[in-house]
């Protein structure tokens, strides 16, 4: 029947287009989407870093970095369960560097065990709380000029990732914490570094004290105590972070993280509790 | 000789001297330059006076040479020294941001008093060492960015026409990169939980043409203006479409869930379902039984469409791009059979708004048997699969970075091609079964069955555990969260110094989000091979999926019944009596439609962990199976059925003597509604003091039983053939409809406190006139709906907490006027005008009750939603038309120019909410809580012209061919906003401190298409 055939054309036509529209190739894995894959190679420790700029590092004041310095490192902490708000700290196996950039998820593109290049041109150095910090420059509350995280676009084009997140990094494994280390004051200087505790307990830990609730909170965080030694080591934890609301655990135990100062005290970067594990 | 000599020396000596005099005067004069500022502003205008031409020069000057530390001087003169530091801190900014010079290399002092009789200034003086000459002939370093040479000017005006303020753009200026207060550690942006669109259907997305597509022929108005100011999503009188009744065949097709008609249901079968009969809800009709929005009743029997062929070919650039149609009917053949089928298809690979495709076939199928003349048989079936990319809104600041009122953040880009991240698929097909009796000639009994299993799905975006927000238009990647460009104050060291310091970087910060969006496209959509990135980095180390895309479902079977008896008693008197009766069966659930390259994911809820913790049963969507890893194509996140059914009954009486018409209709319905969950879910789930758990969340609800019911009438006086007044009124109860029914129906089978039926008054008069060449017809109404309920979503900034937010006792008037009319001048060439002008709002404030998701037990929170005032949004109030028609020879040409007017996007109950409303005004001097009531978002006002061309050509062997152009918006007007929404987010957080960017301010809204033209050819053989 000519109805038929009409049918039939219109049928046809139907069928050469309906091949779903929305069916889409995966993106080639080849050429990362993130940072700069123009960045070359490292030339530098972050050791040498910390000791050409050792000046500007222990500054508020910041400085630009003008010559050509790139660093490697592994990235040992990040924001994945909201602790750690728009940092990163990469360690290259002898030293850590913290990175502070106005971004949130970084652990979605930098989790643990991704290898980073950072071109430090352009980029600024200075101390907060006496801790150095890769940022750029920004205004404080006082109206001061001081080291903030540098923004979205600065970041994307000082960095690049090199290869795959790889849980077997030897950059990965941390340097034990002795008592003997926090004895020395001249230590602070070395800051950030990528450490265990070990053998600690929580001094907040009573059975029912959660990590960080928020009606805790003082000065954005919630302080809880560790001691190595006679030493003691704030833990400044986010009402924000997932485990917030869990409950502090009591004995001992060994925990990976970076520490750090304010100004006198010694304190601890926590990325997340499965860094917390029993003492062997 | 020796005189030529002397005088040649003395000469070549001046010469000499002259030049050096120059090199003398350069090297010991300094460069000066002064600053102008603003009385009481600290703020450094570069466009003001000339400051911009001595920036520049001076510019020039520091950036060719290395200044010494110390070397340029910076002296202030203001009224105080405070104000004359801050001021030699602005334009040393620039100074360092432009020239690159140090802070060291100024020297600084701060004065009150007057420079050379100046107040208000800066001076920079600097001390220029010898080769300057050539150095300032030197052309410039091209160092500026291209932007910077357009914004060194007068701040642009923003979105001035859309809230009718000037918005002051920080000016240009190297940008160097800073950053908001260091806060330490800790913090997670609670912002970037922009629950609503994650979460929630966005049913504020482009509605497929709900303007009621009544085509009576006896008014003229409302057979126009469902086509007419269909660009502009018109709905006549401003009523909710859940009014307006579509039947087929006598069996009511709306949704017993949502009250609409799915369009979509029959989309593209334009021949199919041509044949269409509409009455108002004053008027008898004997299909079915009309709410004041009207109805109409669709022919679907085989043996009511033209016999023969049909083809069509259109071209357009609309949401598709080309379709082709063919339908064929035997008409009623000899042996008491007919066949009626036709088949079309829409094709968009991308359609005219960027980023959205069109995919869909439309089939359909009847066939009837008209056994003897009493008794005929009919059935149907249609469908319309349909595969669509959609169109997202964006606000004014979005379209202003974009330079685009069309810009659609649903798509971006990967691996180079396009890819919308809102897809559509539908597929609604129905059967329909239908019995005519004609009993006797009076008397006709009419029974239709429709049955249907409707697929009704969206993908949307999801985002996992703490990864960023990756939509380009986030609020935080847009500028106006940088800088504050609403308050020309904010800035002011005198009133805000804690602002004051933050200028700069916002400033830099500003412009750095500005030329991120501006410099290319792909920065303002979403980045796919960013998502997939994410994804494979957190396989590598065994994470969970981070970026993924789920589909949202509302698939729906319904069976609907429907039966009317006819009968005429005598000329003068007719009556019917029907019934409608509905079962719907919803089911909404969602799966997981693409995990863009992850290997794992848990089904839990990630807004719940942060306050209760991973281990949680609280975080748990289904209790019996915890933390199942979700495969694509899988359920997850929530699964629950709900149940309507209704019963109408309803009988029509309509008189005629003389030139009297009267209409009486009463009806009384009963409605069932219950939910049934198929997920035990966390959140509504509680363990009682003996350990037990218990939750409402998982199996069937109590059953919620509404009675409704309602009569109207009218009168038509026909005064003498040529005029006729109508008066009309009617009072009905709705049972509330389904969809509103239930607080949090994805978590727990709760009801919404107070639930009742809506009571609808309606009135009507109206005028019909026809002198000679001219008919005309006025109209006014009024409407007014109480005790109805409406719900919303939304993140609450000031308790941090996501909320469901159900008003009760709503009340909306609709009242205003309609007017038609149509003049033929001659048998080709006639002029008409069609005015709608009406009021649609909100008449009342109304009791709020919230509830917040992780509220374990019902602890109702009540509060006042001001929405007294308010309009009902999304259709122009004011519409106004001038058309023409001409027909000569078979062409047929018109064209006509509309005005539209008062169109308001639909209000936000958050911004009217009582804690918002007062939270935000503050307090006035006499200690009493000032109520800060927004206003409500209007687009401007504008004209949309159109014209249609089209040829009618008789072929050999009684083929006709029919070739029609149609222009919409000849003008291109891109101006008119056709709808949108208000954003349920507040301007202050949870500390109570203002943030920088106001939601308030920024509506998301929908633009109306720019020119566009739709080429019909049909070929009838």
């Amino acid at each position: 029947m000519k109805s038929l055939k009409y049918l039939f054309i219109t049928a046809l036509a139907v069928f050469t287009f309906t091949s779903c529209m929305n069916d889409h190739d995966e993106p080639d894995s080849d050429i990362p989407a993130y940072g700069n894959n123009l960045i070359g190679i490292p030339n530098m420790s972050i050791t040498e870093f910390k000791t050409k700029y050792k000046q500007a590092m222990s500054s508020t004041a910041p400085t630009t970095i003008t010559d050509n310095v790139i660093i490697k490192g592994v990235v040992v902490c990040n924001d994945e369960t909201g602790n750690i708000y728009k940092q990163i700290v990469i360690n290259d196996g002898g030293d850590a560097m913290l990175i502070s950039v106005n971004d949130v998820g970084l652990y979605s593109q930098l989790p643990r065990g991704q290898m980073v290049a950072i071109d430090c041109q352009g980029l600024a150095v200075g101390a907060y709380g006496k801790l150095p910090q890769l940022g750029l420059p920004y205004t404080n509350k006082y109206g001061e000029i001081a080291i903030g995280r540098m923004n979205k676009q600065a970041f994307q084009s000082h960095i690049k990732l090199l290869g795959t997140p790889n849980p077997y990094y030897s950059e990965l494994v941390p340097e034990d914490l002795t008592a003997e280390f926090l004895s020395n004051d001249a230590n602070k200087d070395l800051l950030p570094r990528y450490v265990r505790l070990k053998g600690v307990s929580f001094q907040e830990a009573d059975g029912t004290t959660m990590y960080a609730p928020e009606e805790e909170v003082q000065n954005s965080a919630v302080e809880r105590t560790v001691k190595v030694g006679n030493t003691k080591i704030i833990f400044r934890l986010s009402s924000y972070a997932d485990f917030a609301y869990e409950i502090l655990p009591q004995g001992t135990f060994d925990i990976v993280g970076v520490l750090t100062r304010y100004n006198s005290d010694w304190q601890f970067m926590l990325s997340s509790t499965s860094d917390i594990t029993p003492a062997e | 000789m020796k005189r030529f000599f002397k005088y040649t020396a003395l000469f070549l000596v001046c010469l000499a001297w002259c030049s050096n005099a120059q090199a003398i005067t350069d090297k010991n004069d300094p460069i000066q330059v002064v600053f102008r500022f603003v009385k009481g502003n600290d703020m450094f205008y570069v466009p003001l006076k000339e400051n911009a031409e001595n920036l520049d020069n001076l510019c020039k000057v520091l950036k060719e040479n290395a200044a010494e530390n110390g070397s340029v001087s910076v002296d202030g003169y203001s009224d105080t020294k405070a104000l004359s530091k801050i001021r030699c801190n602005r334009v040393k900014s620039e100074l360092i941001l432009r020239a690159g010079v140090t802070e060291n290399t100024f020297t600084t002092t701060n004065n009150t008093g007057e420079f050379n009789g100046m107040k208000d200034v800066v001076v920079i003086t600097v001390t220029v060492p010898e080769e300057t000459n050539e150095v300032i002939a030197a052309a410039p370093a091209a160092t500026e960015k291209k932007v910077e040479a357009t914004a060194a000017t007068e701040p642009t005006k923003m979105q001035e026409h859309v809230v009718g303020q000037l918005v002051q753009l920080p000016p240009a200026g190297n940008v160097t990169t800073i950053v908001p207060e260091f806060t330490g550690i800790g913090g997670v942006d609670k912002d970037q939980f922009t629950f609503t669109e994650s979460m929630l259907d966005e049913d504020e997305d482009v509605i497929q043409g709900a303007s009621a597509m009544t085509t009576s022929s006896d008014d003229y108005f409302l057979s126009e203006v469902g086509y007419r100011w269909s660009s502009m999503r018109f709905k006549v009188r401003g009523y909710d479409s859940q009014y307006n009744s579509v039947y087929a065949n006598g069996a009511l097709l709306n949704d017993a869930e949502r009250g609409t008609f799915s369009y979509g249901m029959i989309g593209g079968l334009n021949d199919a379902t041509r044949n269409q009969e509409s009455s108002i809800y004053l008027e008898n009709s004997n299909f079915g039984y009309s709410t004041v929005g009207g109805a109409s009743n669709i022919n679907m029997r085989a043996s009511q469409y033209a016999a023969g062929h049909k083809m069509s070919f259109v071209a357009c650039n609309r949401n598709y791009l080309a379709r082709l149609m063919y339908t064929y009917s035997t008409g009623l053949m000899d042996n008491g059979w007919a066949f009626t089928m036709s088949a079309s298809y829409r094709w968009a690979n991308e359609g005219v708004i960027e980023g959205t495709f069109y995919n869909s076939l439309g089939y359909y199928f009847s066939a009837q048997k008209v056994i003897n003349d009493k008794h005929s048989i009919s059935i149907a079936t249609w469908g319309s699969p349909t595969e669509r990319g959609q169109q997202g809104a964006a606000t004014e600041e979005a379209y202003w970075l974009a330079n685009d009122h069309y810009y659609n953040p649903n798509w971006g880009y990967q691996n180079g091609e396009k890819r919308n991240a809102r897809v559509v698929t539908s597929y609604e097909p129905t059967a329909l079964f239908t019995w005519d009796y004609k009993i006797n000639r009076e008397t006709k009994l009419t029974t239709s069955a429709a049955f249907k299993y409707g697929i009704y799905g969206t993908t949307a975006l999801g985002w996992n555990g703490n990864a960023a927000d990756p939509r380009p238009n986030y609020y935080k990647n847009l500028p106006s969260s940088a800088y504050n460009v609403w308050d020309l104050n904010y800035y002011n060291a005198e009133i805000n110094p804690e602002n004051a310091i933050y200028q700069e970087d916002n400033r830099a910060e500003w412009w750095r989000l500005y030329n991120h969006w501006t410099s290319s496209k792909a920065n303002r959509q979403l980045n796919w091979d960013y998502m997939y990135l994410a994804n494979r980095q957190a396989n590598a180390v065994g994470g969970e999926c981070l970026y993924y895309v789920e589909e949202r479902h509302n698939d729906q079977m319904m069976l609907s019944i429907g039966s009317v008896l006819d009968h005429e008693f005598n000329k003068n008197n007719r009556a019917n009596i029907g019934v409608n009766i509905n079962t719907t069966k919803g089911m909404h659930y969602k799966k997981m439609d693409d995990l863009l390259g992850a290997h794992k994911y848990t089904d839990i809820d990630k807004f719940s962990v942060g306050d209760h913790g991973a281990s949680s049963y609280i975080v748990q969507n289904d209790l019996d199976n915890p933390n199942r890893l979700i495969r694509e194509g899988d359920k997850f996140g929530y699964d629950y059925n709900i149940y309507v059914n209704k019963v109408n009954l309803f009988a029509q009486y309509q008189y005629d003597k003389n030139n009297i018409h009267f209409y009486a209709g009463a009806n009384i319905d009963g409605t069932t509604i219950q939910r049934e969950g198929n997920m035990r879910n966390g959140r509504a789930a509680w363990i009682d003091a003996n350990g037990v758990m218990h939750d409402i969340s998982k199996g069937k609800s109590d059953v919620a039983r509404f009675l409704g019911g309602g009569a109207k009438a009218s009168l038509l006086w026909n005064i003498n053939g040529n005029n006729k007044v109508m008066i009309g009124g009617g009072y009905s109860h709705r049972a509330p409809l389904a969809y509103n029914s239930f607080i949090a129906p994805r978590i727990r089978e709760d009801f919404v406190n107070g639930l009742e039926t809506e009571k609808v008054w309606n009135g009507e008069i109206s005028y019909a006139v026809k002198y000679g060449p001219v008919a005309a017809k006025v109209s006014g109404f009024y409407t007014r709906v109480q005790d109805a309920v409406q719900q919303s979503a939304f993140y609450n900034d000031s308790e941090g907490k996501f909320t469901y937010l159900t008003m009760t006792g709503v009340e909306k008037s609709y009242f205003g006027g309609e007017f038609a009319l149509v003049y033929n001048v001659t048998s080709a060439l006639s002029f008409n005008i069609l005015a709608s002008i009406s009021e649609a709002q909100y008449t009342k404030n109304t009791n709020g009750t919230s509830m917040t998701e992780d509220q374990q037990e019902l602890k109702y929170k009540n509060s006042t939603v001001y929405m007294d005032g308010a309009r009902v949004g999304g259709s122009p109030l004011t519409a106004l038309s001038f058309g023409v028609d001409y027909n000569t020879n078979g062409w047929y040409l018109s064209a006509n120019l509309n005005y539209y007017d008062r169109i308001y996007v639909s209000p936000s109950l958050y911004a009217r909410l009582e804690s918002t409303v007062t939270g935000e005004g503050g307090v006035d001097i006499n200690g009493n809580t000032v109520k800060n009531l927004p206003s409500q978002f209007r687009g401007d006002g504008g004209f949309l012209l159109d014209a249609s061309i089209g040829k009618s050509i008789r072929l050999k062997g009684g083929k006709q061919l029919n070739i029609n152009l149609s222009l919409n918006n000849i003008l291109n007007n891109k101006k008119m906003v056709t709808g949108g929404y208000e954003q349920n987010r507040g301007d202050y957080n949870e500390d109570n401190e203002q943030k920088i960017y106001k939601f308030s301010k920024n509506p998301f809204l929908y633009y109306a298409n720019s020119f566009n033209a739709y080429l019909n050819i049909g070929l009838r053989f």
